[in-house]
């Protein structure tokens, strides 16, 4: 099912990137955020799909914002020969590296096991979370209480993003 | 009481504080608070670091101990770094007193240079993978909008190039830190080595290292991953750009590649070192000769930063202590006299209001300040005694020698001798010389920026002392124990129990 | 007997296409579209790393036992440090458009080759 609905999301990527028009790229791209929603739903993880949906809905609504009454065609000139070249060469490089690099990873859908023996700080979490922080939501008991200090930053970013477009977007220079 | 966390705390805390600075109506009072705020914030955290040199420990953020919870870990490593951060930070924030008068929104201004500091701060000082790429991402964030803050159109296209790189940058380092996860299912760092060398993680790890490698490498634009730096840092305003080119670079791109790669690698070092010492001689060699061509001022010295990333790669390669000694002693030390001439070239476009080499001449005569002071800054980089320069590169090329890599003492030398021609086209352009016409009723820049650079200029005199034995032993040996045996690196993030 | 090489490589070929848009593409706005499909892969990666077959979310009901609800859940750490990246994802990507929407005002095009006032 997760390989049905990855398909359909990078046929989405594929035209997102290739389609003549903008606004439709976009809604493509919207199609490819959602698809990742849904699979996130059947990867178990309710909260991701929802921040997942939340974020993708505030991006479309930038980004439409951002094209509408410009220039929406994609541009048709050739990018030049070598550029073109060197990201097939890239691209193809890349495959043979990852094809080499997943074979150790541990098979899909065998968390916890490690491909090395050693402790898995995610079993604490789910064994200890309840008792040690009061939620029964583990996920936001990673987020607010074991690993808040990481929280603290992802907000400062969030914050340092909105202040920069406000420099950005400033009249005066 | 531990004081590990003030170094993420006062700047972000002085940043949320500066950004409510709207709220005062007069232009005059918002820029004066907001200086002394920054200025105040930069001098805390540089008196902070100042007194954890040679000091180890660590603080457990939220009381959870690793690896449920992230920890802060101050080694002998992080300490020199983050006294650079603080002291080339509250000289850039000295010199942006009178420099950002010509754009406007201060408080804006420094709220966001304070937020890169705090990210600087706290990536240097993190233990946790996954809480170094947050951090750096803060950094970076903040840096983007620093670069695109005139909003000219050379502003926004350079800082549009700096954003694609890095974010394409940081989606590898993400996956980086994905499959080191999948590995070992630990995101601290000591946890990760534990789990490394108590197993063989076969090919995935290396698939792990190739996408650190990369997004490391872009954020340290190493080349062939340089491409943005040319753009960004000469785009930006200078106080920016010495930042940028002073301590960003180094932070987010050679300090964390260095921390997760020794770590990844710790069984086995030679390939790691192999790589770091290829990607360090392309760049000083093709970024020494690229900036050879360039007349544009901010331009050139952005191609010298190429090429000196390249020495500090270069030294970490070799991989023996003295090698990792004279890496860590170089960084600090471009770190001083590459923010300097960033500042130098921003007090001569305040004056003059160009950049572009062939149009000055002879600005010795009116602004002696800046003439002098980047006269020292070049004779630094290029590598001549008594500046600390000298000191670093001899380093190296001693490092090199002892561990039997000859061709790479012979390219440092050579590197050396280009990188003093390239300064020699400056002094004779720029400083020396008849002065222009048009340029002779200009005056020396204002105080706070004359004192920056004045303070940075003696540090390039006085930091060769770093070499005298007993501070070596303090300031400059520390890194190496840390990176070349984690042994010690775990025993200091764990408290000081074995 | 599994399905990794399945999903995995389809969350792979997925970041080779955002990189090739990256790479390839001149528009900024699509190069912004690519960097955003390239984040989405690494997100689903991690998810998929930390997932668990018959596994159920990692959010405990009333009444159950914690040491069963540990044995079934999928990982929480892997979605705790997805939910992080997805809003610093949304953090560069806002700057990124606030650049662009400047850039058109300045040239009144999004097309990056024709922006050269750079040179080199």
């Amino acid at each position: 099912m997760i390989e049905l609905i990855l398909f359909f999301k990078i046929i989405a990527a594929i035209i997102a990137i290739e389609s003549k028009n903008l606004l439709s790229a976009i809604v493509s791209l919207g199609a490819v955020g959602f698809a990742l929603a849904i699979i996130m739903v059947f990867l178990n993880a309710p909260d991701v799909a929802i921040v997942q949906v939340l974020v993708e809905v505030v991006l479309l609504v930038i980004l439409v914002r951002a094209t509408l009454h410009r220039d929406l065609t994609d541009l048709k000139g050739k990018r030049e020969f070598f550029v073109k070249v060197f990201g097939i060469v890239a691209v193809g490089a890349f495959f043979l590296g990852i094809a080499w690099g997943l074979i150790s990873l541990p098979v899909f859908g065998s968390f916890p096991e490690t491909a090395v023996s050693v402790a898995v700080p995610s079993e604490w979490y789910l064994a200890h979370g309840l008792r040690q922080t009061g939620i029964s939501n583990i996920v936001t008991a990673v987020l607010l209480d074991y690993r808040a200090y990481d929280t603290l930053g992802e907000v400062t970013v969030l914050f340092s993003a909105i202040l920069g477009a406000v420099v950005i977007l400033r009249k005066k220079r | 009481m531990n004081i590990l966390p003030l170094f993420i705390l006062i700047p972000i805390g002085a940043a949320f504080a500066l950004s409510t600075f709207d709220i005062l109506k007069q232009e005059r009072k918002k820029v004066l608070v907001s200086n002394i705020t920054a200025a105040a914030a930069c001098l805390a955290l540089t008196v902070l670091a100042v007194m954890q040199i040679g000091k180890t420990g660590t603080f457990e953020m939220g009381g959870w101990s690793i690896p449920i919870g992230i920890s802060l870990v101050l080694d002998g490593f992080s300490a020199p770094v983050l006294v650079i951060t603080g002291l080339v930070s509250l000289m850039c924030a000295v010199f942006s007193f009178s420099y950002m008068d010509m754009y406007s929104g201060r408080e804006k201004f420094f709220s966001l240079f304070l937020l890169m500091v705090a990210g600087m701060n706290g990536l240097v000082l993190t233990s946790d993978i996954f809480n170094l790429y947050v951090f750096m991402e803060l950094a970076a964030v903040s840096s983007f909008a620093l670069v695109a803050y005139g909003t000219m159109k050379e502003e926004l296209e350079a800082a549009f190039k700096y954003l694609v790189l890095s974010g394409v940058g940081t989606v590898f380092i993400l996956m980086g830190i994905a499959l080191t996860y999948g590995h070992t299912r630990n995101l601290s760092m000591v946890f990760i080595y534990n789990a490394l060398s108590s197993g063989s993680a076969g090919s995935g790890m290396y698939l792990a290292a190739g996408f650190f490698m990369v997004g490391f490498g872009i954020k340290a634009a190493l080349i062939p991953f340089h491409a943005w730096l040319p753009d960004a840092h000469p785009a930006a305003p200078a106080p920016v750009s010495a930042m940028l080119s002073g301590v960003l670079i180094k932070t987010a791109g050679i300090y964390a590649m260095v921390r997760v790669l020794f770590l990844l690698f710790a069984a086995d070092l030679s390939v790691a070192s192999m790589l770091l010492r290829t990607l360090g001689v392309l760049s000083l060699m093709i970024g020494v000769l690229l900036a050879l061509g360039q007349w544009d001022f901010k331009r050139l010295l952005a191609y010298h930063s190429v090429s000196q990333m390249g020495y500090i790669a270069l030294a970490f390669g070799i991989g023996t202590p003295l090698g990792i000694a004279a890496g860590l002693f170089h960084l600090l030390n471009h770190s001083v006299f590459k923010s300097l001439l960033f500042l130098n070239a921003g007090a001569v476009f305040y004056r003059t209001s160009t950049r572009d080499l062939r149009d000055m001449g002879g600005l010795n005569a009116v602004m002696p300040v800046t003439g002098y002071t980047s006269m020292i800054a070049s004779l630094s980089i290029a590598g001549l005694p008594p500046f600390n320069g000298f000191w670093s590169k001899l380093l190296i090329i001693i490092a090199a020698i002892q561990a039997g890599y000859l061709w790479l003492g012979l390219w440092a030398v050579l590197g050396s001798i280009l990188t003093l021609a390239s300064f020699a086209k400056v002094q004779r352009y720029a400083f020396v010389g008849e002065i222009k016409d048009k340029f002779k009723e200009i005056k020396e820049v204002p105080l706070p920026m004359a004192f920056s650079m004045i303070f940075l200029a003696v540090l390039c005199v006085l930091m060769g002392i770093l070499l005298v034995p007993g501070i070596r032993a303090v300031v400059l040996d520390g890194a190496a124990e840390v990176l070349l045996n984690p042994s010690n690196y775990i025993r200091i993030a764990t408290g000081g129990m074995p | 007997m599994n399905n990794m090489p399945l999903a995995y490589g389809l969350a792979m070929i997925l970041f080779a296409v955002g990189l090739y848009g990256v790479v390839c593409k001149k528009n900024a706005v699509k190069i912004i579209i690519s960097l955003l499909i390239m984040e989405n892969a690494v997100n689903l990666f991690i998810l998929l790393i930390g997932y668990r077959k018959d596994g159920i979310a990692p959010v405990m009901v009333k009444g159950q036992e914690a040491s069963e609800f540990a044995s079934m859940a999928v990982d929480p750490l892997a979605q705790a440090i997805v939910i992080t990246s997805i809003v610093i994802g949304l953090s560069i990507v806002a700057l990124m458009i606030a650049i662009a929407i400047r850039l058109y005002d300045r040239y009144k095009t999004f097309d990056t080759s024709k922006m050269k006032d750079l040179k080199g």
